[in-house]
């Protein structure tokens, strides 16, 4: 039996996909929430962990807003990756904890996405002792790098700058965003007084603070296993 | 008290998540279908685990697929979780079962929180959320509630929600079953078993694992905005395996110190090692469903040596609790191998 | 290099070991800035009277009866008003301090840094750590009645007190204070060739060159606060000597039964090591675990039976070295053996100075009550993050150097869990014999990360 009623309602489960609603959301509704509930950016990289498993085959997303956003600059990016192709594959090979590397121009940014076993901080050290001009020459293109080169003389600060751009790693679980923002808070309480329907909304807000983010901590065919376990299990020498 | 009036006060909580449940039915996964087939271990499922099953080539399996409700109206349709029990038969007559379900974790860590959980989940009667509240809800960046699907009257998804904004343990559990929906198939969902087991290899180490089914023909999920239908799962089965086997693949992961061994409201790292442990061909629907489907009974520690129960309670609950329920509806008790 | 080096700026304990025979550790707080900045001065100002001077890499002949020193957390050097500008400019794990590190550092369930007693359990409060060596007690209650004199500089939060054992032996048994990095610019006439390369002096000091290439650590600034300073991993390791015997004991037991034991120690071997097939068993097991017999011999050199005749320190790590991969000495330093990360080799190298606490244990009369034991452990690096903490997060724990050990933790000091644990005890023909079950010996039970600040950096902080 339709009536008005049916028809509003059916009107308002629909709002979510009108223009003027979106139009509405993003820049009233995130702004507002944000600026009254503020949230806090996650930080960068794999959740700090002890367990063995937790420390191999972690991922590094890192992406470097260029500094000349035109194709010359992102040629010259390009130019750079391609002049130090020996110097990146020695590198690799030396460091011996990396499963997968490559670098990717995504609108005016340079990535880097990498996949090591480790500790992050030895990782990126171990890389500036073998290919710091590498890191330099890509690094010289990037906004606020100047700040951190030459990379050799800079270790701790090239380490925590990198840190700073590599992407929030979302958790796999939907619920794992919230218990990553109460242990931001130093919230370690088992129950608390939380209201789980606003779950999208802090997601959102921390979308809103934190743009560019990895979804989940990836899948791995082989989770578990270190780059040199694989080759030496392969019979490839490590 | 003891561990049978436990069982018996667990089981009438269980019974109380649907109040129209039926006397001589099972308390919860009423509705089901039984299917035969067969489980194939892998190569190297052999080297992690001595039970039978994943020593032998091949062993025979009956696998009963279920709805979560434990309603005894059929609604294929509504979002829900969906069981999947298989039982392995052994050379010797004796058998071994992996009980599973879509849902990943469970909602509650101990016993005690159960009841807590089944007091406050009671099905209440479902309000639709009015178009305003609706608009209040958007304002506030909320998702507004969906509509119950029509005919739904009661449901414990408030309950549980306010359950879970007091105990942080149950809110992966809850925010899961608001958006399981419901798959085109049986043979088209993962199943979980959710507890943690500890496994043995031939050469005597021990490893804290958990269970998962795979399905070879993928996850797909009905139209969550489409209208419910209310039966089709037995029989979208039935014509599935009529054409073609249906398989599945057992993947089994192996726990580390400092996982949540005991604790089966907490997920593992996607990171841990994963084993492929085996195929599962289910080959037609069992022609006496009465024996497949409902006498047929299952449990979770009904195990073989090799495979043990962890320490975790809730688990260690379900054996007694499996019993009573199945005494309750006068299932076929399937005495404990060597107990 | 940048710095001419000149030992008399830098403190005592970091270029050579004292040799005493005791050690006391004070934490304290800073009362009041103005007048511990005072104390600061006093400590450098050459007159031995009132606050104890402190000791200086350049003793030369006449080593003092006593020696003091001292380290400063971020947050004693934030207590003494050291501008912003200045502290910015330490590292990361420095600022954050050891307790923040604790995943790193392996420092979980019973050795988080929740579970730590007074003082360690408010680490905030923990504002400079002064540590006097020498070989009587009493004249550690001098140094430390004068250290305290002035009440209104600082406050004291705790001691800790080690003593030494004879022949250098640590709890476990073991003979320790064997190597320690070697600096071509300092002559320690008790530091011998040990084959492995002369350690940069940027290893342990701030303004030099490190073991990469081209890298230096960021000093400090302004150079007067950072220059010839350098950074220490001050630790309380807690020491299970009883289920380490009673895990050798097990271990012992299960060999026995080993249908591989004969390669393992052929029959008629155990002459060599002990007085029956079981105890040398043990005592192989031990050896194993450590990379070192207990008489300090290492396994490197001789794998089939202790030997007081091979030189303990210079020897590698071969591709045929009998030292089992996951052993704890291989393991903290693997020399020039092969690893993964192969630019790391030599640059994880600490200078370490340790003493024993707690009563020595003797079997022969089991603990009545519960008896803490341990070592009071300094770990020196120029850099915690590219030395002590790289050292512990891949190496002891992780096993990341060698993927036939990776997954596994260091067998004596990793943060074992018995369910997961394991080691690989080498045979000759190649393969190994798998322990489980070996359950963690060490826990942490308190620590900090200090700045140990050069001589001028002590009259800076004095002066501010």
């Amino acid at each position: 039996m339709p009536s008005d009623k049916d028809w509003f309602d059916r009107f308002v489960i629909g709002l979510p996909e009108r223009r003027l609603f979106k139009f509405l959301a993003a820049r009233i509704l995130v702004p507002f929430w944000a600026w009254w509930t503020p949230v806090k950016p996650l930080p960068g990289g794999p959740h700090p962990s002890a367990q063995p498993g937790d420390n191999l085959q972690c991922m590094m997303n890192l992406i470097m807003p260029l500094k000349d956003k035109s194709a010359v600059g992102r040629a010259k990016a390009a130019g750079a990756i391609a002049a130090n192709k020996d110097q990146i594959y020695a590198g690799l090979n030396n460091v011996g904890t990396v499963h997968f590397a490559r670098f990717v121009i995504v609108g005016d940014n340079i990535c880097m996405f990498s996949v090591y076993d480790g500790d992050f901080t030895n990782y990126i050290r171990d890389f500036i002792a073998t290919i710091g001009s590498v890191f330099n020459a890509v690094v010289e293109l990037v906004e606020g790098g100047e700040d951190v080169i030459p990379c050799e003389h800079n270790a701790e600060a090239f380490i925590e700058w990198v840190h700073a751009r590599d992407l929030y790693q979302v958790p796999d679980t939907a619920t794992g965003v919230l218990r990553d923002q109460e242990a931001l808070k130093g919230d370690k309480a088992a129950s608390g007084d939380d209201d789980l329907d606003l779950l999208p909304r802090r997601l959102t807000l921390q979308l809103h603070a934190n743009p560019n983010v990895s979804l989940g901590s990836g899948y791995r065919a082989y989770p578990g296993y270190s780059a040199a376990q694989i080759r030496k299990q392969l019979g490839i020498g490590w | 008290m003891d561990d049978s009036s436990v069982a018996e006060r667990l089981v009438d909580a269980v019974e109380s998540l649907s109040t129209d449940h039926k006397r001589g039915t099972r308390p919860i996964h009423t509705i089901g279908v039984g299917v035969d087939g067969y489980f194939q271990p892998s190569e190297a499922a052999r080297s992690y685990c001595k039970a039978e099953h994943f020593q032998r080539p091949c062993v025979r399996a009956s696998v009963r697929f279920s709805n979560g409700s434990g309603s005894p109206v059929q609604h294929d349709g509504w979002s829900d979780v969906r069981g999947m029990a298989t039982r392995f038969h052994l050379s010797d007559g004796s058998a071994t079962d992996l009980i599973a379900m879509t849902l990943p974790e469970f909602f509650v860590p101990t016993v005690d929180q159960f009841f807590e959980f089944a007091r406050t989940a009671k099905p209440k009667p479902v309000r639709r959320e009015s178009p305003w509240q609706k608009i209040l809800d958007m304002l506030q960046l909320k998702i507004p509630r969906r509509n119950p699907p029509p005919g739904q009257k009661e449901s414990p998804d408030a309950g549980a929600k306010s359950f879970a904004d007091r105990h942080r343990f149950a809110q992966l559990a809850v925010v899961q079953t608001d958006t399981i929906g419901a798959p085109v198939s049986y043979a088209r969902a993962a199943y979980h078993a959710v507890h943690t087991f500890i496994v043995t290899a031939p050469d005597g180490v021990r490893r804290p694992v958990r269970f998962s089914w795979q399905p070879v023909a993928g996850v797909c999920n009905t139209k969550a905005t489409a209208t419910a239908v209310d039966n089709y799962l037995r029989q979208e089965l039935e014509e599935r395996l009529g054409r073609w086997p249906a398989r599945f693949m057992l993947m089994m992961t192996i726990g580390e110190a400092g996982d949540a061994l005991d604790d089966p409201t907490q997920p593992w790292p996607a990171k841990r090692v994963r084993v492929v442990m085996g195929t599962l061909t289910l080959k037609n629907v069992a022609a006496d469903q009465v024996a497949a489907a409902e006498r047929i009974s299952f449990n979770p520690c009904r195990l073989v040596p090799g495979i043990e129960v962890s320490e975790d309670p809730i688990l260690r609950a379900r054996r007694n609790v499996y019993e009573v329920s199945c005494q309750r509806r006068n299932g076929i008790p399937c005495p404990f191998n060597g107990s | 290099m940048s710095a001419e080096f000149d030992a008399a700026d830098v403190q005592g304990n970091i270029l050579r070991g004292y040799r005493k025979l005791r050690v006391r550790h004070l934490m304290l707080e800073i009362a009041d800035r103005i007048a511990a900045r005072r104390w600061l001065a006093a400590s450098t100002s050459g007159r031995d009277e009132g606050i104890p001077q402190i000791t200086r890499g350049s003793w030369g002949d006449a080593k003092p009866d006593s020696c003091f020193n001292i380290g400063l957390t971020y947050e004693g050097l934030q207590a003494l008003g050291t501008p912003g500008s200045s502290l910015k400019t330490f590292p990361n794990e420095f600022i954050q301090g050891m307790s923040a590190r604790a995943l790193k550092l392996g420092d979980v369930g019973k050795s988080a840094p929740e579970k730590w007693p007074s003082p360690f359990d408010d680490p905030r409060r923990i504002h400079l750590i002064a540590t006097i060596y020498a070989d009587e007690v009493a004249q550690l209650d001098q140094v430390q009645r004068r250290a305290l004199a002035d009440g209104n500089a600082l406050r004291l939060l705790g001691t800790r007190e080690g003593c030494c054992f004879p022949d250098d032996q640590v709890h476990f048994g073991y003979r320790d204070n064997i190597t320690q990095p070697r600096f071509a610019e300092v002559h320690d006439p008790q530091r011998y060739d040990d084959g492995q390369p002369m350690a940069p002096l940027g290893t342990v000091l701030l303004g030099y060159s490190t073991n990469f290439e081209g890298l230096k650590w960021r000093v400090p600034q302004p150079d007067a606060l950072g220059l010839n300073g350098t950074f220490n991993a001050f630790r309380v390791l807690e020491q299970d000597v009883v289920g380490f015997e009673e895990y050798l004991d097990r271990t012992a037991t299960d060999l026995l039964a080993n249908p591989q034991v004969d390669e393992l120690l052929p029959r008629g071997a155990e002459a060599k090591i002990a007085s029956s097939r079981r105890a040398a068993l043990r005592e192989l097991v031990a050896a194993n675990l450590c990379g070192r017999w207990r008489d300090g011999t290492p396994l490197a050199l001789s794998a089939d039976a202790p030997d007081p005749g091979v030189d303990r320190t210079k020897f590698d790590y071969a591709d045929d070295s009998r030292c089992p991969y996951g052993a704890h000495i291989r393991r903290c330093n693997p020399r020039g053996g092969q690893i993964v990360q192969r630019v790391a080799n030599n640059s994880r190298r600490l200078v370490r100075r340790g003493m024993p606490y707690g009563p020595a244990y003797d079997p022969e009369k089991p603990d009545r009550a519960k008896i803490e034991r341990g070592l009071l452990g300094n770990f020196i690096g120029a850099s915690l993050g590219a030395q002590f903490e790289a050292m512990s997060c891949d190496w002891l724990n992780l096993g990341l150097q060698d993927p036939r050990v990776t997954g596994s933790n260091d067998p004596i000091v990793g943060a074992n869990d018995t369910e997961t644990s394991w080691f690989d005890l080498p045979l000759k023909s190649g393969a190994t014999i798998r322990l489980r079950g070996l359950p963690r010996f060490v826990h942490t039970r308190g620590g900090a990360y200090t700045f140990l600040p050069s001589l001028s950096a002590i009259r800076f902080l004095g002066a501010l």
